[in-house]
């Protein structure tokens, strides 16, 4: 009866709060779908840094926790033996294996010594051990030894300072060009620029590498990877374009009657107004200029002081190393792209979506 | 009193002067390389005889129709682009939707930690994968596959194990995607919503029957952008893919003929069919767009 009275009348006080707690079970069911997915989709990199701080003897054992962790042991008449967890009696007691065998064992109470050995029935290897949580920085120290880390990340600022001064500097001047003045051919320029972005990399890069390697000679040295980002970059010049064009044109009039030049007007005018997608263009060359490979791997291969971090971790699995250690360099590169991605956050993922918003 | 030359005036030769750092650079690196590209294709160009050049013809494009790996390589290329765009395009869709929810807590972070994996180095991307399915001491046998009862993975270097590699940069990859996708979204404006609401649509009704029809101009410019980054170009985000790693078949075809063989003249023979290739898929591709992708400003 009541139930048919609350079905007839859905909009009753009483029903309300139910429907709002409806809504808020949604709302949470919502954010733990939205989560669960957001951890598998970064299990991965929670697989790599947990690896990256264990130790060499967790690796092989099966039994060790996902987290970096140390079998405790206990030292007993002057040697070290494993504690594992051992059903004893139908309870779990953490016992320290002294004599290992397949049949039967013997073990210590950690806790007890002085009552001797106990010995119990059954194969060891079916035994769980007793960790404890333990990272280790060892891995990155093997990395720091084995690799010139310090000298590859100074190669890498420099590389990216050089080049984002001069990708920047072109990139805006052409952005501004193409965003306020007439040109010849009406917006013709503006689309074959366009279309380059669209051209498959290899297509210019035979012929650009027989010039720069046999013509110019610049193998191993970063001229090669410098110089054509003082031409400016199609993506950066449509972001910024984008934007220049979105600013009232008042402004430039009024510098104009001022008696302002083209270049001064850009600095004064336009460029206070544009401050996000400049910097949101920064990080992208920033990210770029910390991931490369691809020129280092062509230019640098032979100039080992020359290489920047990315091209020169890359090699570091040549050197056949545990995967503790592999997991530890992948951590160290991505590490300084992640932490500007977090910091930046705010800005960058609100600006790249204004700018890509406006194609 | 100024000079009249340092006036800014909205002439051409001000607009040719201040975009002229890019004709010169469009010039060096894009037009006479794309040509010299053209012209090496003539030639039996080899890296380690710079001197002995000869003009063949047509032969390094007979030889390229005989070449037994072409259909093999545009095939792979082609399996790859059918089910790799489908599988980013749905993905941020998808998670576009879900991160576009006013139900959603902490958004600016979740939005972040999705992108996140967008600007990883393809290097440490190649180190995880190499981890992640080892088969002694990975965490995709153990916390994966044997929990579920399935047999452990063996097959490093596997077509399996590749597959789960492009898979996982792949859809590694779709942060920008998603991100301009987000962005039309919010830009759909409420009212639209509203009245679809007024007339008894659903949310699914109303994603599949409002929302995707448009946002079809940002699912266009993914749909390119992703392309274009499977046959080796770069958009926006490049997270520094190694030639051998590239996941264009096709592409890594031209390295080996260039950088494991040193033969220019066939490479660029190879370059330029592919770049014709490209052309053309895309070309295809705007010419469609016409009849699904909504453009407000045709109305």
């Amino acid at each position: 009866m009541i139930l048919q009275s609350k079905r007839r009348h859905p909009l009753t006080p009483s029903s309300y709060l139910s429907l709002r707690r409806w809504e808020s079970l949604g709302t949470g069911l919502f954010n733990l779908l939205v989560f669960s997915l957001l951890i598998v989709y970064l299990f991965p990199i929670v697989y790599m840094i947990a690896t990256s701080f264990m130790e060499r003897q967790q690796l092989g054992d099966r039994n060790a926790p996902a987290y970096p962790a140390r079998q405790l042991r206990y030292e007993y008449e002057g040697k070290e033996y494993k504690i594992y967890n051992v059903p004893v009696d139908d309870t779990e007691r953490e016992l320290a294996l002294v004599v290992p065998g397949l049949q039967a064992s013997e073990f210590i109470d950690p806790q007890n010594p002085e009552a001797g050995l106990i010995p119990w029935d059954g194969n060891w290897r079916g035994l769980v051990g007793v960790y404890e949580f333990k990272p280790t920085l060892d891995n990155f120290s093997i990395i720091f030894r084995s690799l010139r880390i310090t000298d590859m990340v100074r190669n890498t600022i420099i590389l990216a300072i050089i080049t984002e001064i001069g990708v920047l500097a072109s990139s805006i001047v052409v952005a501004y060009g193409f965003a306020r003045f007439p040109l010849p051919g009406g917006n013709l320029l503006f689309y074959l620029m366009i279309a380059t972005i669209l051209l498959p990399e290899k297509i210019t890069l035979i012929p650009s590498y027989f010039i720069f390697v046999r013509v110019l000679g610049w193998n191993g040295s970063w001229w090669p990877i410098i110089l054509p980002f003082f031409f400016g970059n199609a993506v950066f010049i449509f972001l910024l374009r984008q934007n220049f064009k979105s600013i009232p044109k008042d402004l430039d009039e009024a510098a104009m009657l001022d008696g302002a030049g083209p270049i001064r007007t850009l600095i004064s005018v336009i460029l206070p107004q544009s401050w996000p997608v400049v910097i949101t263009v920064a990080l992208l060359h920033f990210f770029y200029m910390w991931n490369e490979t691809r020129q280092a791997a062509l230019y640098l291969s032979t100039r080992r002081d020359l290489v920047p971090i990315s091209f020169g971790i890359s090699n570091f699995q040549s050197l056949a190393p545990m995967q503790n250690q592999l997991q530890a360099s992948a951590l160290l590169i991505m590490i300084v792209p992640v932490l500007v991605l977090l910091f930046s956050q705010r800005h960058f993922m609100r600006n790249l979506v204004v700018t890509g918003a406006e194609k | 009193m100024q000079t009249k030359r340092f006036r800014l005036r909205y002439d051409k030769a001000t607009g040719l002067l201040l975009i002229s750092p890019w004709l010169i650079g469009f010039a060096l690196f894009k037009l006479i390389p794309i040509l010299a590209s053209l012209g090496f294709s003539f030639t039996d160009f080899h890296m380690l005889e710079p001197d002995n050049i000869n003009f063949i013809g047509l032969d390094n494009y007979v030889r390229l129709l005989q070449d037994e790996a072409i259909p093999y390589l545009i095939l792979a290329t082609l399996s790859t682009i059918i089910w790799i765009i489908p599988l980013q395009l749905g993905a941020s869709i998808l998670l576009a939707a879900l991160l576009n929810s006013p139900r959603l807590k902490a958004r600016t972070l979740t939005r972040t930690l999705f992108f996140l994996p967008s600007i990883i180095p393809s290097v440490a991307i190649a180190f995880m994968w190499l981890g992640f399915l080892d088969p002694g001491t990975g965490w995709l046998n153990r916390f994966i596959l044997m929990p579920l009862g399935l047999d452990g993975f063996n097959g490093i270097y596997s077509d399996a194990a590749v597959a789960i590699l492009i898979g996982i940069s792949s859809l590694w990859a779709i942060g920008p995607g998603m991100l301009i996708m987000l962005a039309a979204m919010q830009g759909i404006s409420h009212e639209i919503l509203e009245a679809a609401k007024m007339d008894g649509a659903g949310p699914l009704v109303s994603f599949f029957f409002v929302t995707i029809p448009m946002i079809t101009p940002a699912i266009f410019f993914s749909l390119i952008i992703n392309l274009i980054a499977l046959f080796g170009g770069v958009i926006l985000l490049d997270r520094g893919n190694t030639f051998s790693n590239g996941s264009s078949p096709f592409d890594g075809y031209i390295s080996f003929w260039m950088f494991d063989r040193w033969d220019i003249g066939y490479a660029a023979t190879l370059a330029w069919v592919f770049l014709l290739i490209v052309l053309i898929v895309i070309l295809l591709l705007f010419s469609t767009s016409r009849r699904w992708v909504y453009y407000p400003d045709r109305e």
